[in-house]
C-alpha cells in the first residue's frame, strides 16, 4: 500500500502529544479551581474535554485505529448535551438569584 | 520536530491560559474559540480531517456561540465578575501545577509505541472510513446518542420555558 | 474585408488550453483515495490572504481616512435624540432556547455526514439505524413545537 505518512506522525513522538494534552487538561483543572463564575468553569470543563479529544485522536492517528476518532464524536455529542442543560441551569439560577457566582450557590437551597 | 506542531501547541496552550486568566468573560470565550481552532489544526496535521471540520462546526460554531449568547444574555462583564481571595487563587494554581507535574512525571518514562510503518493507514480519519466503523460497530451508542440529545432537548426546554403569565426577563 | 486577428485568437486559445490543463492538473494531481494534510495548503493560503486583506484594509482606512471627532459625531445615534442607558439590555429567553435547540440539532448533523457518504455501503441496516435516530430527534422536535418554543408572536 503506497501511502505516505503525515509529517507530524513521522517526526513528533507520540509522547509529546501526551504532554500537550496533560498541559491542556491541567490548565482546565486550574481554571475550574481558580474561577468563581459558573460560565467560565463550564468553559474550563470544555477545555478538559478537548484535551481528552486531542489525545484520543493522536493515539488513533498514530496507531491507525479509527475507534478513537469515533469516541471523539460521542464526546462531542455528550458535550453538546451537557452544555445545553448546564447553561439552561445557569440561566435559571441567574433568573432567581441574579448571580452566576458558584460560592453563593453552594447552599443548594434558599 | 515539526514546526507547525510546535506553533499550534504553543498557541493552544497560551490561549487556554488566556481562557483562565482573562478578566472579561467575553475575552475568555474568544480565547477558547482560538484554542478550538488550533486544536482543529492539530487534527488536520494528524490527518483526522473530518474531525477537524466537525470540531469547527460543533465547538466553535455552535457551543461557543451558545456560551457567548449566555454571557450577552446575562449581561456579564468585568465589573460583575466575582473573584476568589488571592490566597485561594494561589492555592488553586499550586494544585493545578502539581497536577501537571505529576502527570508529566508519570508519563516521562512511558514511551508509547509510535506508528507502525508496515500497517500504517493514513486514511482512517476520512469521513467514509469513519462512517463505516460508526454504523457497523457503534450502532447502539449512536442510537443512545439520539436519546441523550432528546433528553437534553426536553431538559433544557423544561428549564428555560416560561409559562404564560410568568416574568419573561 | 478585414483580415482576422489570427495571432490574437490563437494566443487566446493557447492560453485557455494551458489554463484548462493547469486547472485539471491542480485539481486531479492527487488520486482521490489518498488525502494528506498537505492538501490543505491552498486553504491555509486562502486564510492567510483573507486575514492579510482585512488587516490591510483596516490599516489603510485608518491611515488614509479623515478623522473628525466631536461629541455629536461620536454619539451612538446621530438623529438628535439623547441616548439613554446601556445598549446591552436583557433579552427574551426565547432567543436562548432557540440557540440551545440549534446546538442540539447541529450535533445531530455530525452523525449524518458519515451516514450520507456511506448510504449505499451501509444498506438497510444503516437506513433503519438512521430512521430510529431521526425518530428520537423528531420526537424532541415535536415536543419543542408543542411547547411553543418556536412561536414568537405571543407573550
Amino acid at each position: 500500500m503506497d501511502q505516505t505518512i503525515p509529517e507530524v506522525i513521522r517526526t513528533v513522538p507520540l509522547q509529546y502529544y501526551v504532554f500537550f494534552a496533560s498541559a491542556l487538561f491541567a490548565i482546565g483543572v486550574t481554571g475550574v479551581l481558580v474561577r468563581r463564575n459558573a460560565i467560565i468553569i463550564f468553559m474550563c470543563v470544555e477545555l478538559m474535554l478537548n484535551a481528552v479529544n486531542i489525545l484520543l485522536t493522536a493515539f488513533s492517528a498514530y496507531r491507525a485505529d479509527p475507534n478513537g476518532q469515533i469516541f471523539v464524536f460521542f464526546i462531542m455529542a455528550v458535550a453538546a448535551a451537557e452544555v445545553s442543560v448546564g447553561l439552561g441551569i445557569i440561566v435559571m439560577i441567574y433568573r432567581n438569584f441574579q448571580t452566576t457566582d458558584v460560592n453563593l450557590l453552594s447552599r443548594l437551597k434558599w | 520536530m515539526s514546526p507547525l506542531f510546535l506553533f499550534l501547541s504553543f498557541v493552544a496552550l497560551l490561549s487556554a491560559l488566556g481562557v483562565v486568566l482573562a478578566k472579561n468573560p467575553v475575552h475568555s470565550v474568544l480565547f477558547l474559540i482560538l484554542t478550538f481552532f488550533t486544536l482543529s489544526g492539530h487534527y488536520l496535521l494528524l490527518n483526522a480531517q473530518f474531525l477537524a471540520a466537525v470540531n469547527i462546526i460543533v465547538y466553535a460554531g455552535a457551543i461557543m456561540v451558545l456560551f457567548l449568547f449566555v454571557i450577552m444574555f446575562l449581561n456579564l462583564n468585568e465589573e460583575t465578575e466575582p473573584h476568589k481571595p488571592a490566597l485561594a487563587k494561589f492555592a488553586a494554581a499550586i494544585a493545578g501545577g502539581s497536577l501537571l507535574l505529576i502527570l508529566v512525571a508519570a508519563m516521562r518514562n512511558v514511551n508509547p509505541v509510535g506508528y507502525d510503518p508496515t500497517s500504517f493507514d493514513s486514511q482512517i480519519g476520512m469521513v467514509d472510513r469513519l462512517g463505516l466503523v460508526l454504523f457497523q460497530q457503534y450502532a447502539l451508542p449512536f442510537e443512545l446518542a439520539s436519546i441523550l440529545l432528546l433528553a437534553a432537548m426536553v431538559g433544557s426546554v423544561m428549564l428555560g420555558k416560561r409559562e404564560t403569565g410568568e416574568r419573561n426577563f | 474585408m478585414r483580415p482576422k486577428p489570427v495571432g490574437a485568437t490563437f494566443a487566446l486559445q493557447r492560453l485557455l488550453v494551458l489554463l484548462r490543463s493547469n486547472l485539471t492538473a491542480m485539481l486531479l494531481v492527487l488520486p482521490a483515495a489518498n488525502y494528506q494534510p498537505s492538501d490543505y495548503l491552498p486553504i491555509l493560503i486562502q486564510f492567510g490572504l483573507a486575514l492579510a486583506f482585512v488587516a490591510f484594509a483596516m490599516i489603510v482606512s485608518h491611515l488614509v481616512g479623515p478623522k473628525r471627532n466631536s461629541t455629536v459625531k461620536d454619539a451612538s445615534f446621530e438623529c438628535g435624540i439623547e441616548s439613554v442607558g446601556n445598549a446591552r439590555t436583557p433579552i427574551s429567553v426565547k432567543y436562548f432556547l432557540t440557540a440551545i435547540v440549534f446546538v442540539l440539532f447541529d450535533v445531530e448533523v455530525i452523525f449524518m455526514y458519515p451516514w450520507a457518504v456511506n448510504f449505499r455501503a451501509l444498506g438497510n441496516d444503516g437506513f433503519i439505524a438512521m430512521i430510529l435516530f431521526m425518530f428520537f430527534l423528531l420526537a424532541g422536535f415535536a415536543y419543542i413545537i408543542k411547547k411553543g418554543i418556536l412561536r414568537w408572536n405571543e407573550a
